[in-house]
């Protein structure tokens, strides 16, 4: 194999590996999200007390963070980090996937 | 009898004031929060290290946001900036800031 191709197999690879670890399935998201549901709802909307969060609109690497932080314990929540600590990097940016495409949160505006 | 109209009275007035320190002033939280929108009220703003977009308040659920602010006060939830903010609130400021972003709905929805 030519260097020129071996060069351009590696970029190739490291492009597909960037692609597959970036982006979240919102699909498998929903999917994922049934145990997510009973608090915060299918799209997020739902709050079933007030010391829960709306979750719709929220920015993908937001709550991407917020999960992994519950994970790791580095943000305390009795009931988040139990939730949290059976994901994967995978399922974590699939959930935030299905949430963050719903409508839902909004980002203040001061002319209002 | 006075004395009785009197203890009534000075209860009414008691409990008035109880229920007022506990409700937000969204009018008064508006303003408090001019600060807030210099990251909160910029779109796909950054946070710079680690770097994740800014969380949008807007229509967010008024207990959470108190608990967050709460959190970011007493270190639970670690971020020098927000750690420093939340320091300068009292509790009735907390209180309006939550009132207030609780009614914000519209805005950038992108």
């Amino acid at each position: 194999m030519s260097l020129s191709r071996t060069i351009l197999l590696a970029f190739f690879i490291g492009t597909l590996s960037t692609a597959a670890t970036a982006a979240g399935d919102k699909g498998r998201g929903l999917e994922k999200s049934k145990v997510c549901q009973a608090c915060h709802g299918e799209d997020g909307n739902l709050a079933v007390d007030d010391q829960t969060p709306i979750l719709a609109g929220q920015y993908a690497d937001y709550l991407i963070h917020a999960l992994k932080d519950y994970r790791s314990g580095e943000r305390v929540n009795a009931v988040m980090n139990g939730f949290a600590g059976d994901l994967s990097d995978q399922d974590i940016e699939d959930l935030a996937a299905w949430y963050s495409s719903q409508k839902g949160l909004a980002t203040p505006s001061l002319s209002e | 009898m006075t004395k009785r109209i009197l203890s009534v009275f000075f209860i009414v007035m008691l409990s008035q004031a109880v229920f007022a320190q506990n409700e937000g002033d969204p009018e008064r939280g508006r303003i408090i929060a001019y600060t807030c929108f210099g990251c909160h009220g910029v779109p796909h703003q950054k946070n710079v290290y680690p770097t994740y977009s800014v969380p949008k308040l807007g229509g967010q659920t008024e207990g959470y946001l108190i608990s967050s602010l709460q959190a970011y006060q007493r270190g639970d939830r670690k971020h020098p900036t927000m750690h420093a903010q939340a320091n300068t609130l009292t509790d009735q400021d907390i209180r309006d800031i939550a009132s207030y972003f609780v009614t914000v709905h519209k805005g950038d929805e992108s």
